[in-house]
């Protein structure tokens, strides 16, 4: 075991060059994702026919094919028509209309899971359905979401590990560099999925820190 | 277009073993959620604590990063797998983790009364899972089970990436020697959306007959 | 307390409760509980909430655990065998299994298989845990269902019936493995109050036919009309037995006054 721990020293600060760019695009993808679920959203429940089903398709385009053959589609595509994206954009933006598609469900789910019947004590109390949505469904939808968006969350972090395959240096890229150099693999894999194990427990546990605070009394 | 036409038979390939790959991966992590929810249902504390670390480790790790550490790790181990039984080896794992949550889950959804009624009537354990909570935990089960199914197809694509000829590597191998992207990976985006809707159709069609009652 | 008039000698009641005791870190559930049901007995419970009077049913077929004391059906101990050094042993589950099939009882909230039919709901009992051929065990749930008055519900779902009709599946369902007694457990706490009679009027039959029965309940005339002797419970004891009728005329105890005023008061609206 001693000998795999001084390795690890040296194995570390390789990956750790990733480290930087797998946060830098995580963090972004999963804010503009939620961001971006709002309006795909707002779009499944609008009362437009056209948009509700423009919405739907997309949803289910996205939900039933691959993120990485969407990088590639995005990847390949933008620098064939000729505004070539780079492998950081091109994931981010894949990453984005992937888990916008998956938050855009989990903020459905929410709304529904809210009981109708407290809906329904808003309007008895006078307010307009408007205003009852907005004071009484949506927080409490907010705070049901919480746990499926964390969740969803943890599943952009690792799938930031996929534009590796598009020669973006993020930690999962660093760690093969260094795999096809020396033979130490189990210590640079082990050590990668440290990482891993590391910032999803972190982002995990900031999500369960807002949960407690937002928390139903 | 007829680019499409010609790469047809290359595709189609690499569907067929999308397609078998998927069908191995979702047999091989059905069958580890079953034993590893049963485990962690009705086990004892150690075993409990094994299977909870095991889902916690797969579930923060990336599928990508277990497929590479088999892909370079298992030469230097001495174990020889074809790399297509490892890849599924490795996507089984990584999604019978996802399993057995879903399937504990649809344990514990049904109402506790409806095992004090059998233990009542003098069942034991391995009765009441049988005859009474299966079913009913098959209703909770179905929709989220499909859903993992859907997960571990579009997970098969990641196979591509340690080399294995599922449609999305030959997909990538015609648009770089074509450079035809759209159509190509236009195609393969639709090979899986064409199978993962067709699973998700079966699904509610489950869904549907075990909920009828006449 | 009132003097343990119930307790007879080892053997001669079909269930026999001793010490039995309860408890959740601090706060203790059951006190110490003796009384035995004799063969033909309908014991009656009744209580406020909290007095511990459904987890003392929940223990006689140990779908609750209990610290100390003992508990015997038909004179065998239930749950738990005290060895020859005295150290207290859990019994194997298959016994478990075997002597709660002595024992019928139905719930407030029904718990009808809601995958099978009524028919095999009351059959399924019997099939499994008694290995009765199926064919033998549908006729005598139909036969059951008949006496409890559901004959042309054979085979409809559960879902399908109403609350009062369900509860008499579900008493149809315990009496098909012919058990020692019977307990109900506030079985009609649930259901509207039109159809409260139905389940009552088969529980009146059962006890004329002499079933031992154990009745956690809040239906005080029912109780008083037909049951043979009553049980208050508070905070974990029994603070009062006797005759139902006598115990709701002329109660000893400030507790069971209390309680009783509270419940004359409801009615008076």
């Amino acid at each position: 075991m001693s000998i795999d721990l001084s390795f690890l020293t040296r194995v570390a600060p390789t990956l750790a060059e990733g480290l930087s760019t797998t946060i830098l695009l995580a963090v972004p993808a999963i804010l503009l994702s939620a961001t971006w679920g709002i309006v795909v959203v707002m779009g499944l429940l609008s009362r437009f026919r056209v948009v509700a089903d423009i919405a739907r398709g997309y949803v289910e385009v996205v939900r039933n094919t691959p993120v990485l053959v969407q990088m590639f589609f995005i990847f390949f595509g933008s620098g064939f028509a000729g505004y070539p994206l780079s492998g950081f954009t091109a994931g981010l933006l894949a990453l984005v209309l992937q888990n916008g598609a998956y938050m855009a469900e989990i903020y459905r789910g929410g709304i529904r899971g809210v009981s109708h019947r407290l809906a329904e004590a808003g309007l008895a109390l006078g307010l307009t359905p408007r205003r009852s949505f907005g004071l009484i469904v949506l927080p409490i939808a907010i705070r049901n979401v919480i746990p499926p968006l964390s969740n969803q969350g943890v599943l952009i972090i690792k799938d930031t590990s996929l534009v590796a395959t598009i020669s973006v240096a993020e930690l999962t890229f660093q760690a093969r560099l260094l795999a096809d150099r020396t033979a130490a693999v189990f210590e640079i894999f082990f050590t990668l999925a440290l990482f891993y194990l590391v910032l999803t427990a972190i982002f995990s546990g900031c999500m369960r820190l807002l949960e407690r605070r937002l928390r139903l009394a | 277009m007829e680019l499409l036409v010609k790469s047809l038979p290359l595709l189609a390939r690499g569907a067929a073993t999308t397609l078998y790959l998927s069908a191995a991966a979702i047999v091989f992590a059905t069958a580890l959620g079953l034993v590893l929810a049963l485990l962690q249902l009705f086990g004892g504390l150690i075993l409990r604590a094994l299977v909870e670390a095991y889902l916690y480790v797969v579930r923060g790790v990336p599928l990508l990063v277990l497929l590479f550490a088999m892909y370079y790790a298992l030469p230097y181990a001495d174990i020889q797998i074809e790399p297509v039984t490892g890849g599924i080896v490795v996507i089984g794992l990584y999604f019978g983790a996802f399993m057995t949550e879903v399937f504990r889950a649809a344990v514990l959804s049904v109402p506790k009364g409806q095992w004090e009624a059998a233990r009542t009537l003098g069942l034991t354990t391995p009765r009441i899972l049988l005859d009474v909570v299966f079913v009913q935990a098959l209703r909770v089960a179905g929709p989220p089970y499909i859903n993992t199914c859907i997960m571990v197809v579009k997970g098969t694509s990641l196979v591509s990436i340690i080399g294995l000829a599922d449609v999305t590597f030959i997909g990538k191998q015609i648009v770089e020697r074509t450079l035809a992207p759209f159509e190509i990976f236009g195609a393969v985006a639709f090979v899986y959306f064409v199978i993962c809707f067709a699973l998700s159709r079966l699904g509610r069609h489950l869904e549907w007959r075990l909920n009828y009652v006449p | 307390m009132s003097p343990d008039v119930s307790v007879g000698s080892p053997g001669s009641a079909e269930i026999e409760i001793r010490g039995l005791s309860k408890w959740f870190g601090d706060h203790k559930v059951l006190k110490g509980v003796s009384t035995d049901v004799k063969r033909g007995e309908a014991l009656v419970v009744i209580g406020p909430s909290g007095s511990g009077k459904t987890t003392l049913l929940r223990c006689i077929n140990l779908l609750e655990d209990f610290q100390e004391g003992e508990i015997r059906i038909g004179g065998e101990a239930i749950g738990y065998t005290v060895d020859p050094n005295g150290k207290r042993m859990r019994r194997g589950e298959a016994e478990i299994a075997r002597l709660r099939a002595k024992l019928g009882m139905v719930f407030q909230s029904f718990n009808l298989f809601p995958h099978m039919s009524v028919l095999r709901n009351v059959a399924f009992g019997p099939v499994r845990a008694l290995g009765m051929p199926r064919k033998e065990a549908e006729e005598r749930a139909a036969a059951l269902l008949a006496r409890v008055g559901l004959a042309d519900k054979v085979d409809a779902m559960p879902s399908r019936l109403s609350g009062g009709q369900q509860q008499r599946v579900a008493i149809a369902r315990a009496l098909a493995m012919q058990p020692k007694a019977m307990l109900f457990d506030e079985v009609t706490s649930a259901l509207d109050p039109e159809l409260v009679a139905e389940v009552l009027d088969v529980m009146r039959q059962l006890m004329q036919e002499g079933m031992t029965m154990v009745i956690v309940t809040h239906e005080m005339a029912f109780a008083q009309a037909f049951a043979h002797r009553a049980l208050f419970m508070a905070e974990g004891e029994i603070v009062e037995q006797g005759e139902p009728a006598r115990l709701f005329r002329d109660p000893q105890s400030t507790r069971l006054q209390a309680f009783l005023k509270r419940f004359k008061q409801g009615y008076q609206l």
